[in-house]
C-alpha cells in the first residue's frame, strides 16, 4: 500500500531523512522511534505531502504520491502534526468537521454525511460527550482524542500521528495507545505514529521503526528492539528486560 | 446574517437622517433643493463610504488574524493602513492625487510594502510571532507617519491639516466617485476572499496540516494577503487612517458565532460596515458645531479592547 523507497531530505543542506527504504501493507500499528533530532518528523511530513523529498519517491497505492491529485491524496491520507492548534476558539464537532474539507469542493458546505462522519469518528476516539465543548476549555488528553478524530473524519486508508502520546499522562498514554490498537483493527487502516515512550509502543504496536540521522537503524517487530543489547546499540542507555517492558539501569 | 443585514441598513438609514443640518427626507423627495444637497450629495456618499470603509478595514482584519495565525492582526496595527497612507500622502504631495485612481493604486503598493514586511520581520516557523509583530508594526508606523510628514513639509502649498487627514481618519468630504471606486475595491477584493474562504480556514489549523489536507498554501496565502492589502489600500485612499475595525469587529463576531472564516468573513465585513456607519454617526452628533475625526473614535473603542486581547495572547 505504501511504498518508500531510497528516499532523503535536507532542510537548508542540513540532511533529515537519507536514503530511507519501507513498505507497509495494510491494517498496521506502526511505532516510528528515534532520539530527537532523528527524522521521525521530516518522514511522517514527507509522507503525508507536506513537501516533495529531494530525492527518492514514495508510492501509495502503486501510484507516486507526487502524481496524486492533492485533494485526492488528503482524502486517503491523515496527517496529524506534533501541536496542533486552531487558533481561534472552535467547538470539538467542528474541528473534526474541518477534516472534511478535502471531500468539499469550492463552495461547498458540509452535508449530513460529513456530520455523519465527523459524530462517527468523534466516537471511535470516545470523545462523542466532548462534542459542543470548546477546544481552550479541554484537557491535553481530551484535545488529542479530538484531533485524532480529525483524521478519523475523512475514514483514510493510512493515518500519520506525529507524537500523539507526547504530554499525556501514563493513563491516558495507555488509555491512547489502546485506543490506536482498535482503530488500526477495526478500519484496517496502516496507522504510523511517532513516539518516544518505547514500553508502550511495544506493547501495543505490530510493527517498530527506529531511526537514527536519518536512516532507519532497525525495522521488525516489537520483539527484536526490546532486547538490552540493541536498546544500549540505538538509544545508548543500559537496561534490562522484566516481563517484556525495558527497565532502565540506575548508575 | 439576516440580523446584521437590517441591522445594518437601520444604522445607515438612521446615520443619513441625522446630522448638524436637520433635513427630512419628505423634503428631499419632494424636490427641496437644500435636503436633496444634504441628503443626496454630502450625507448619502458620506454613510455609504462609511459602511464600505468599515466592511473593507473588518474584512482586511479578519483575513490578517486568520492567514498570520495571530489575534492581535489588525491592518492599522500591523502597519499596513499606514503604508498606504503613506503612499496617498505622497501621491497627493506630488499633485497627482487629481489622476482618477491613482491614490487608490499607489495606497495600495503601500499596503503591499507594509504587508510584505510585516510577514517577513514577524514570521517566525509556524507562527507569527505576537511581540515581533506589534513591535514592527510600531516601527513601521512610525516610520510612515514621518514619510508622511515630510512629504507634506516638502511639497509646494504645504499643508499640514491634509497630511493630519491622512494619520487620523476622516470622512469628512465624501463623494460619489468615491463610493463607486470603494465599491468596485471592495466586491472584487471579497468576492475573491469569499472563493478561497474554504482553504483561508483551514490556515488557522497550521500550513503543514493545511499543505497535508491538499491546500495549495503558497497560492493562497498571496492571494489573501493581496486581497486584504487592496481593500485596505483603497479604504484608507479614500479616507485616511481609522483604526481598530479590523481588530475589533472579527472578535465581536466571534463573540456570538464562534465560527470558521467562512462565516466569520462575511459577518465581518457586514459588522465593520455597521460599526463604522455608527461610529462615523457619533462622531458627527458628540460636539454641536464641529467634527470629531472617526478614527479618533474607533481607537477609543479599540484601544481597551486591544489591550485586554494582549493580556489573554500568550
Amino acid at each position: 500500500m505504501l511504498e518508500i523507497r531510497g528516499v532523503s531530505y535536507a532542510y537548508d543542506g542540513v540532511e533529515a531523512v537519507r536514503n530511507l527504504s519501507a513498505d507497509f501493507q495494510r491494517t498496521q500499528l506502526v511505532a516510528l522511534t528515534g532520539p530527537n533530532g532523528s527524522g521521525k518528523s521530516t518522514l511522517l511530513k514527507l509522507l503525508a505531502r507536506v513537501f516533495p523529498p529531494d530525492a527518492g519517491s514514495i508510492a501509495f497505492e502503486d501510484r507516486k504520491i507526487a502524481d496524486w491529485q492533492p485533494k485526492e491524496y488528503a482524502k486517503r491520507v491523515g496527517y496529524l502534526p506534533q501541536d496542533p492548534d486552531p487558533t481561534f476558539p472552535m467547538r470539538a464537532i467542528d474541528v473534526v468537521l474541518s477534516g472534511r474539507a478535502p471531500f468539499l469542493g469550492r463552495f461547498e458546505w458540509e452535508r449530513e454525511t460529513d456530520d455523519d462522519a465527523a459524530r462517527e469518528a468523534l466516537a471511535l476516539c470516545d470523545a462523542a460527550e466532548l462534542s459542543d465543548r470548546y477546544l481552550d476549555a479541554m484537557s491535553g488528553g481530551e484535545r488529542k482524542r479530538v484531533f485524532l478524530a480529525r483524521v478519523l473524519a475523512g475514514r483514510p486508508k493510512l493515518i500519520l500521528l506525529d507524537e500523539p502520546l507526547a504530554s499525556l499522562d501514563v493513563s491516558h498514554v495507555q488509555q491512547f495507545s489502546r485506543l490506536l490498537r482498535d482503530i488500526v483493527t477495526r478500519t484496517e487502516t496502516v496507522v504510523i505514529y511517532a513516539t518516544h515512550d518505547l514500553n508502550w509502543a511495544a506493547a501495543y504496536s505490530d510493527r517498530m521503526l527506529v531511526m537514527q540521522r536519518g536512516s532507519l537503524a532497525l525495522d521488525g517487530p516489537p520483539s527484536e528492539l526490546m532486547r538490552p543489547e540493541v536498546v544500549r546499540d540505538l538509544f545508548g542507555f543500559e537496561a534490562r528486560v522484566v516481563d517484556g517492558w525495558l527497565v532502565p539501569r540506575l548508575p | 446574517m439576516l440580523l446584521l443585514l437590517v441591522a445594518l441598513l437601520i444604522a445607515l438609514f438612521a446615520a443619513s437622517t441625522f446630522g448638524t443640518a436637520s433635513v427630512s427626507w419628505r423634503d428631499a423627495i419632494a424636490g427641496e433643493p437644500t435636503a436633496r444637497t444634504v441628503l443626496f450629495d454630502i450625507r448619502l456618499p458620506r454613510v455609504l463610504l462609511a459602511a464600505l470603509v468599515g466592511a473593507a478595514l473588518a474584512s482586511a482584519g479578519v483575513t490578517f488574524q486568520t492567514l498570520l495565525r495571530n489575534p492581535l492582526a489588525d491592518p492599522f496595527i500591523l502597519g499596513v493602513s499606514g503604508g498606504a497612507a503613506c503612499g496617498a500622502a505622497i501621491t497627493t504631495a506630488l499633485g497627482l492625487a487629481r489622476v482618477p485612481g491613482v491614490v487608490s493604486i499607489v495606497a495600495f503598493i503601500g499596503a503591499c510594502g507594509a504587508t510584505a514586511a510585516v510577514f517577513v520581520l514577524a514570521r517566525r516557523r509556524e507562527h507569527t510571532d505576537p511581540t515581533r509583530l506589534l513591535l514592527s508594526g510600531l516601527v513601521l508606523n512610525a516610520l510612515f507617519s514621518a514619510i508622511i510628514l515630510i512629504a507634506f513639509a516638502l511639497s509646494p502649498a504645504s499643508d499640514l491639516t491634509a497630511a493630519l487627514r491622512w494619520m487620523m481618519g476622516t470622512l469628512f468630504g465624501a463623494t460619489w466617485s468615491d463610493v463607486l471606486l470603494l465599491f468596485s475595491f471592495v466586491t472584487i477584493a471579497v468576492a475573491t476572499l469569499v472563493t478561497f474562504a474554504g482553504d483561508l480556514r483551514m490556515l488557522a489549523f497550521g500550513e503543514d496540516d493545511a499543505k497535508s489536507r491538499g491546500v495549495d498554501v503558497e497560492r493562497v496565502k498571496l492571494i489573501g494577503f493581496a486581497a486584504s492589502s487592496i481593500v485596505t489600500g483603497a479604504a484608507v485612499a479614500v479616507s485616511g487612517i481609522i483604526g481598530f475595525v479590523g481588530l475589533l469587529v472579527p472578535h465581536l463576531i466571534r463573540l456570538i458565532w464562534r465560527r470558521d472564516y467562512r462565516v466569520l468573513l462575511p459577518l465581518s465585513a457586514l459588522g465593520g460596515a455597521i460599526l463604522l456607519v455608527l461610529a462615523d454617526l457619533a462622531s458627527r452628533l458628540t460636539l454641536p458645531n464641529s467634527e470629531l475625526p472617526v478614527g479618533a473614535f474607533t481607537a477609543i473603542l479599540g484601544v481597551p479592547f486591544f489591550l485586554s486581547l494582549l493580556r489573554r495572547s500568550r
